[in-house]
């Protein structure tokens, strides 16, 4: 449990102090026409280390300051989620109850899409087939395969089954799978196992992605939304995935790990 | 993803991590493997000598000119493996009346001799201590990291189910079923992290010496371990690995482990890697999602006694 709040402390001391994330907290510009360097296969080369540097993960909407939580604008489209009526309610039951009942504080896989915008890197990697993204948060992976249709029926997976395909210089990922434990931030915004998700990964300059998602649930929203927000390159020479492991640590914090 | 199939009875829980845990995989994917595949395939144990004709063989190459390796792979020796790397005496014996399935009882240590780890004494003492223990949970020190959904590290990342191996540009990467562990292999000849820090997966820098990937492992932490009867390494461990490409469908696998805080000496480990995947069917198949701390439900239970028995 505590891992998760100490996390915030550290952060939120990092974004308060510093002037940047004011500004990376807008909306993540148009793609320009930047002409992406390419991998042997020609598709737009996606890879290095990424993270992005805003509050999302906290809370995706507007938001003042909370203990431990950084105030921060939001990253949904005109900052309004469709909740049907019953999901109003019950999205405000979960923040009333976020500090326990996150997910996140038991150290599960936080889902797609909010393991993009947990304050962590990740590192993608492609192949003629494959784009294949290792995050730093809990050793989570997602393999996107470019090649094949979704798999037959609906299996539960914590972070969904992902497809891709380019559209021009834009990867579109097409995650469905999904069970309906995963929250989309710390705020208690959800879905249910009927989430469909759809990332847009485009290259907008050296060391800039801009990341932009589409959330449909039949089941909990009335109609799709957006999200947007910058994937930044993270510039130091000897950048590289290390370990958060959630479940060790808070495991080692209560004296069970000898 | 399932993990809800252990029983609050300890005894019963070690038993179905040991089945969970057994090297059947490769006879239970061998329908996904072309005919061809079959016939090259060695079942041999560890460490098998190149023929003349693999020595010169010139495999396909990535586009950056990697020997191409990718694929989904698995440890096709029917040793002990993820029980009992060391195959004591015995532990055939507890292993088949575990899991139900016979175990022959090589070591995966080729070198020395023996097949018996090294230890400096006290360290020997520590790991019988875990041995005589292993179904009989009464400290934490005695519980497989596995079974708490702990990352495998190197080497047991390669007899723990299958894993497939990714060749981008510069690197590397291999990905492990089980517990989704992973590991990212730079071969750009970039220095390895600091040794302040440690890693479940270690850091690992590699390079292509002809058929032949080395990589040098260092920034292991000390909570991972080889197998479930508690054979183990500190923070100083030092493995340096040799993966020789032998023929399409498998690999050599050597690593000489260095640990002078509890070893005596260097050992050598031996496996072979065979292909669980191939020809087309390697083109639809993927790994899952093996949510391993998800999916825990009973341990709380095991949990709760670990942490009110007497210490």
């Amino acid at each position: 449990m505590g891992n998760w709040f100490m996390n915030s402390v550290i952060v939120a001391a990092f974004v308060s102090l510093a002037p940047v994330p004011v500004a990376a907290q807008a909306p993540a510009a148009k793609p320009q026409a930047y002409t992406a360097p390419r991998t042997p296969d020609g598709k737009p080369d996606l890879q290095g280390v990424w993270q992005v540097l805003n509050t999302a993960a906290w809370d995706i909407q507007d938001h003042q300051a909370r203990l431990d939580v950084p105030a921060g604008q939001g990253v949904v489209e005109g900052n309004e989620i469709p909740y049907q009526p019953w999901a109003v309610a019950k999205k405000k039951e979960n923040f009333e109850n976020r500090l326990i009942a996150d997910p996140v504080t038991k150290c599960y896989l936080p889902g797609v899409p909010r393991i993009t915008y947990m304050p962590y890197p990740c590192q993608i990697f492609q192949t003629a087939t494959c784009m294949v993204i290792i995050y730093e948060y809990v050793h989570a992976v997602r393999t996107v395969y470019t090649n094949r249709p979704h798999l037959p029926g609906h299996i539960d997976f914590w972070m969904g089954v992902s497809r891709g395909r380019w559209e021009e210089d834009t990867l579109v990922v097409d995650t469905i799978d999904f069970n309906d434990e995963t929250w989309l931030d710390g705020a208690g915004n959800f879905h249910s196992d009927a989430l469909h998700v759809v990332e847009r990964y485009t290259r907008t300059g050296p060391d800039h992605i801009a990341y932009e998602v589409t959330i449909e649930d039949p089941k909990v929203f009335t109609r799709p939304w957006k999200m947007s927000m910058p994937l930044y390159r993270r510039q130091e020479k000897n950048a590289q995935i290390l370990d958060y492991e959630c479940h060790a640590l808070e495991e080692e914090a209560l004296g069970r790990l000898k | 993803m399932s993990r809800g199939f252990f029983d609050s009875t300890m005894a019963i829980a070690a038993a179905l991590v040991v089945l969970s845990l057994t090297p059947v995989s490769g006879a239970a994917q061998t329908s996904l493997l072309g005919s061809d595949v079959e016939a090259r395939r060695s079942l041999g144990g560890g460490g098998q000598t190149p023929t003349a004709a693999e020595k010169t063989w010139s495999p396909p190459r990535t586009s950056d000119g990697q020997p191409d390796i990718q694929g989904f792979w698995n440890n096709q020796g029917r040793r002990l493996s993820t029980y009992n790397i060391e195959a004591m005496e015995g532990a055939s014996e507890t292993h088949t009346l575990l899991s139900g399935v016979q175990s022959d009882s090589q070591s995966l240590i080729v070198d020395p001799a023996d097949g018996k780890i090294p230890y400096q004494p006290w360290a020997r003492a520590k790991r019988q201590d875990v041995f005589d223990n292993h179904t009989n949970l009464t400290k934490w020190e005695y519980v497989d990291p596995h079974t708490r959904c702990f990352l495998s590290g190197v080497p047991r990342v390669f007899y723990q189910g299958t894993f497939q191996v990714l060749q981008p540009p510069g690197y590397v990467v291999i990905l492990q079923e089980f517990n989704h562990g992973s590991r990212i292999i730079p071969l750009d000849g970039r220095p390895h992290v600091e040794d302040s820090i440690k890693l479940w997966m270690g850091d690992s820098r590699g390079h292509w010496e002809g058929n032949t990937l080395v990589v040098d492992v260092t920034s292991h932490n000390d909570k991972t371990r080889f197998d479930i009867v508690g054979d183990f390494h500190s923070d100083a461990l030092h493995i340096s690995e040799r993966y020789t490409f032998v023929n399409p469908d498998t690999i050599s696998y050597e690593a000489t482990f260095e640990d002078p805080k509890v070893y005596a000496r260097p050992f050598k480990m031996a496996l072979t890697f065979g292909r669980t995947v191939g020809g087309e069917a390697a083109q639809s198949y993927e790994l899952l999602e093996e949510a391993c701390h998800e999916g825990q439900r009973n341990t709380p239970n095991m949990f709760y006694r670990l942490d009110s028995s007497p210490k």
